[in-house]
């Protein structure tokens, strides 16, 4: 059985999630957002009975799915890098951040390590251009992040690193 | 109610959209997505035509925009035409492998550039397909993503279960950028794969099963007793209203 974190990914997780909610198409953003944030991504199964419950078509719920940037479809690490790619962070080096998170945890934008600890996306400006280069760790904000500082970011939450 | 069209007076219903009214008066103005039988869906942009009301000129959509008040329309200005030509060169952009696409940027003029051409593609992202699967009561494709990685898919890009094969997709698509093979008793479409039915008549493969059952399952069972092809029907149907006329004492 998977796991994302804690939270076991079982029909009935996801039955439970689905069936707080009346029979309604205009039900279906309210229970992806639930998903993904129970789960970090949005489980092809738990998809598949959205759909069955909502009564609307499956492609209809994967076409929103596939829209919004916020919703991944592949599994989310227990540890969710966003590292800011607006413009300020850009210019402050935010490239290379991505490049050392390659170097110590084997991950590109978008991937997710293998042991579904940790995974990676940039996000465009998160308006904390005074500390750019920001990097964003479970909702919590770092700033001015350097080679170094991000080593022990990474090993403040469980990382090892990869050299 | 009135309304003004390229200078003609024609008589519109309230509600009606501009493109229902213009195209009952046998004025048409040129779309990609718009198909009588769904309406106006308002996602190519080619049917913009300028409106004047109440003192004030705009462009809008005439597929989607309706006539609650006397108004006056005109169906081409050269801002319109330049919207057209740079609707018509952006697609054929993004559509490069389609005959229809390129027809239409020779006979709009559109000017040479150096966009990107998106080589291979054929769909120009009307939506014709997702409304008439839809229309069919199957929905087992939609438009997936966003931005330029747009495009139409079944979901996870798997053969979808919804799926009955009926084509209805390609067929009213208009740069033909649905791939179906047709092979013997096979159609394979959305990467699944159908087996065909007999026209019990001529013998010629005419549907899928699964399209069959569906219908069979929606519909009183008599309608679709006789499996036979388009053509094969019309010939029932000519023989039973000759026999009836025959019947007639009077004929």
């Amino acid at each position: 059985m998977a796991t994302n974190g804690n939270q076991l990914e079982t029909e009935e997780q996801f039955q439970e999630i689905i069936t707080r909610y009346p029979t309604e198409q205009r039900y279906i953003m309210p229970i992806m957002h639930d998903l993904r944030n129970r789960y970090h991504y949005l489980p092809r199964k738990a998809l598949e009975m959205a759909a069955a419950h909502l009564q609307v078509p499956l492609s209809q719920v994967y076409s929103m799915a596939t829209f919004y940037k916020a919703f991944s479809l592949i599994p989310r690490g227990r540890v969710r890098l966003k590292t800011c790619d607006g413009t300020t962070c850009h210019i402050k080096g935010s490239q290379t951040i991505i490049e050392e998170v390659y170097k110590n945890l084997g991950i590109r934008p978008g991937e997710t390590t293998p042991d579904r600890e940790f995974s990676l996306e940039t996000v465009n400006c998160i308006g904390a251009c005074a500390i750019a280069p920001a990097l964003i760790v479970n909702d919590k904000v770092y700033g001015k992040v350097t080679a170094a500082s991000l080593k022990t970011i990474i090993r403040e939450y469980g990382g090892r690193e990869n050299e | 109610m009135k309304m003004r069209i390229d200078g003609r007076e024609i008589e519109v219903r309230s509600g009606e959209t501009i493109m229902e009214a213009a195209r009952r008066a046998g004025i048409s103005i040129p779309a990609l997505c718009y198909h009588e039988a769904f309406g106006g869906q308002g996602h190519c942009r080619m049917c913009m035509v300028e409106v004047q009301a109440g003192g004030v000129t705009r462009l809008v959509v005439s597929c989607t925009y309706p006539v609650t008040r006397e108004v006056e329309v005109k169906t081409s200005t050269p801002a319109i035409e330049k919207i057209r030509r740079d609707i018509v060169t952006l697609l054929y952009k993004r559509a490069p492998d389609s005959d229809f696409m390129e027809r239409l940027y020779h006979s709009y003029g559109c000017s040479d550039n150096t966009l990107h051409a998106n080589l291979g593609e054929r769909c120009i992202m009307c939506r014709l397909c997702v409304r008439a699967c839809e229309e069919m009561g199957v929905s087992a494709i939609a438009a997936v993503s966003r931005g330029t990685d747009k495009r139409i898919a079944t979901p996870y890009d798997e053969a979808s279960p919804d799926c009955i094969g009926c084509g209805a997709c390609a067929d009213i698509c208009p740069t033909g950028a649905i791939e179906v093979i047709e092979k013997g008793s096979r159609r394979v479409i959305w990467n699944k794969v159908f087996e065909m039915a007999d026209c019990q008549r001529c013998g010629r493969p005419f549907a899928t099963l699964a399209q069959l059952e569906y219908l069979e399952s929606r519909l009183d069972r008599d309608v679709v007793k006789q499996r036979l092809c388009s053509n094969c029907r019309r010939k029932e149907v000519v023989g039973k209203v000759r026999r009836y006329n025959a019947s007639l004492p009077f004929v």
